[in-house]
């Protein structure tokens, strides 16, 4: 401190001091154009074309007349319930994650040494990092009609005849909560891993119960875990398009597969780019409105818990 | 399994032993701990098992393709028998091998763009958290993070479309062009935060007293910064190389015929039949994943033993 104070007071060594400042702020320019030019552009282009039209069979789109008439065709009945089945796999995926993740992170952080953490949390990561789409092959074998866990039910005698699950939307909803399980334990791992134990002791100390000291203790200081895992599950559940591709046939077909379908198959960009534009302005939706509760709860949270919190801090801060 | 729950056992009775040194009676204290140890130690069996199951969970689909790997007959979902022709079988396919060609060529392309970029907005990051433009730089990599893919990868399409016809940039209709800029965008931003995290922590009087010393910029990002960032350069290249080696959906939107990448591969074949070569590559390239994975804990371990980070710090930067 002393010596920036010093540097800042010589003339010579301030220009200095300052081509260093604007020098650091330029890294960041090559991102940004990089960025700007492959994310943003393109998102605008999407845009764009999505109040056009499809003009002719072997056309992709035009922008000759401008309209909103893509969102209306959009919203077709078939888009709806698609939509309505997306929202409901996605939120229903969501909490599944989080009632499997929550005990599993808790284990994982408060009952294990340090050591073994570090194993448990490389064997969470080797299936993440698995292909995604391999991972999902996986379940379309095991679930399959004639696939090993139908014959074994059946020679067990505990089904009459093969597996029907393939190609539904049950199917389609065991996959996702599969696929998007690590997002959810890794945020709240983070999260319980980094709280102070002694508060739970204390609060046992203090006579509270232990669904009490769950409740006031652990519970309101993993919120932030909570809502950074339901936010990394659910966001790319909503847009998911190789879980319901691999195991959801004809019946559980999700979003994400009407978009690719009319820039792969129809090769109607238009109506296309119109779909991604509502699925895209959904999820935002989504986000905005779960931050706001989120934000609600913590302060609801933050009134209720603030005495203990205030007194456990210093001892927190001292400890570390 | 053992293991486990006589880890957790002990952790249990030292933690009851604790809490007993702290209650003032004797009296109490000779009741309290029977009765609390067995409830204890029973949540704990309890948690401990749901753990357990959910790590079964996480690596079944990854076993079952392992096992299938080795599957003898035509179709990868019906068992015929065991042995290692779909092994001999992919890497004779030249086609298969032409796969694992470019998404291998791809993911070391994406890395080194990603790790380019990302580095050095990284720094910027860390160096001037209140500049104004960090907000929406901040902005944009959150927005690239929470964009589905599909909605990506169907903005991207178009775009290299236009690019290369109305634009005559024909670098743009080259296959691995492509997936090397469609792969980097999700990656760059994900360097971005791990250099980020790292260099947060770091003092800039270093640089500043180089740079009064007289160091060019070249000669003191080379002496001074890059050897600081290092471990967190090395871990978001292996992460970008993996994050590309596993793309399935931007790929197959914008690879090119000729260009085609693995998944892309296993994707297209899934409406075909799938076929056990699938199953004897995904085990090949996991081991490849798990030994960049391994060399991205090392490095990671290496440089928490300096800063003293801990596991919950290991997970926050794989999860991004």
């Amino acid at each position: 401190m002393a010596v920036d104070a010093a540097v800042r007071t010589a003339p010579a060594a301030r220009t200095g001091g300052r081509r260093l400042r604007w020098s650091i702020g330029m890294l960041a320019l090559p991102i940004s154009v990089w960025l700007v030019f492959f994310f943003i552009v393109p998102f605008g282009l999407i845009l764009w074309y999505s109040f056009g039209d499809k003009p002719s069979l072997y056309v992709t789109h035009s922008n000759d007349v401008l309209s909103l008439d893509r969102y209306v065709e959009a919203v077709s009945p078939a888009f709806l319930q698609t939509f309505g089945r997306t929202l409901e796999i996605s939120v229903v995926g969501t909490i599944l994650c989080l009632l499997i993740a929550f005990p599993m992170a808790y284990w994982m952080a408060t009952k294990l040494s340090p050591r073994r953490q570090g194993l448990v949390l490389a064997l969470v990561l080797i299936p993440y990092w698995t292909n995604f789409l391999v991972r999902t092959i996986g379940w379309q074998i095991t679930l399959s009609p004639e696939g090993f866990l139908s014959e074994g039910l059946q020679a067990l005698g505990l089904r009459d005849g093969p597996l029907e699950v393939l190609y539904t939307m049950p199917a389609v909803q065991l996959g996702v909560v599969y696929n998007y399980l690590p997002l959810m334990i890794l945020p709240l791992y983070v999260a319980l891993e980094r709280m102070d134990h002694r508060l739970l002791e204390a609060s046992r100390d203090l006579g509270a119960n232990a669904f009490e000291s769950f409740r006031r203790v652990t519970l309101p200081l993993a919120l932030p875990g909570i809502a950074a895992g339901m936010l990394l599950v659910f966001v790319p559940l909503m847009g998911d398009y190789i879980t319901p591709s691999v195991l959801g046939g004809a019946q559980g077909g999700m979003v994400g597969q009407m978009v690719a379908g009319q820039f792969n198959r129809a090769q109607n960009w238009a109506l296309g780019s119109a779909m991604a534009v509502i699925l895209m302005l959904a999820i935002l939706a989504t986000v905005v409105i779960f931050a706001l509760v989120a934000r609600l709860v913590g302060s609801v949270l933050g009134r209720v818990q603030r005495v203990d919190l205030s007194a456990a801090l210093p001892q927190q801060g001292g400890a570390r | 399994m053992t293991g486990v729950r006589t880890d957790t056992g002990t952790t249990g009775a030292m933690a009851t032993a604790a809490s007993a040194d702290r209650i003032a009676t004797p009296a109490t204290a000779a009741a309290a701990p029977t009765a609390r140890k067995r409830r204890r130690s029973l949540t704990d069996v309890l948690i401990a098992a749901w753990g357990v199951l959910g790590l079964l969970f996480l690596f079944f689909p990854v076993i079952v393709i392992i096992v299938y790997s080795f599957n003898t007959g035509r179709q990868l979902r019906s068992w015929d028998g065991f042995g290692f022709s779909s092994y001999e079988n992919a890497l004779s396919n030249p086609t298969i091998v032409a796969t694992i060609q470019v998404s291998i060529l791809a993911a070391a392309g994406s890395a080194v763009v990603s790790t380019i970029l990302g580095s050095l907005a990284g720094v910027a990051l860390a160096r001037r958290p209140s500049a104004r433009w960090v907000g929406w730089l901040t902005l944009l990599l959150g927005l690239i993070m929470v964009t589905p893919e599909i909605v990506n990868a169907v903005s991207l399409l178009p775009w290299f479309v236009d690019l290369s016809n109305t634009w005559n940039l024909s670098i743009f209709s080259i296959g691995q062009v492509r997936l090397i800029v469609a792969h980097s965008l999700f990656s760059c931003a994900v360097v971005t935060f791990i250099v980020r995290a790292r260099m947060a922590g770091v003092d800039e009087s270093l640089e500043e007293a180089a740079a009064d010393l007289g160091a060019p910029p070249l000669r003191r990002f080379l002496d001074i910064t890059f050897p600081l960032m290092r471990p967190a350069v090395i871990s978001g290249a292996l992460l970008a190389f993996t994050l590309s080696l596993d793309n399935t959906v931007l790929s197959s939107f914008v690879s090119v015929a000729g260009s085609t990448p693995w998944p892309v591969y296993v994707f297209a074949s899934l409406r075909a039949t799938l076929r056990p070569e699938i199953a004897a590559v995904s085990t090949l390239m996991l081991g490849l994943t798990l030994i960049a994975l391994a060399l991205v804990g090392l490095v990671l371990r290496r440089a928490s033993k300096t800063t003293g980070d801990t596991n919950g710090g290991l997970a926050a930067t794989l999860v991004g």
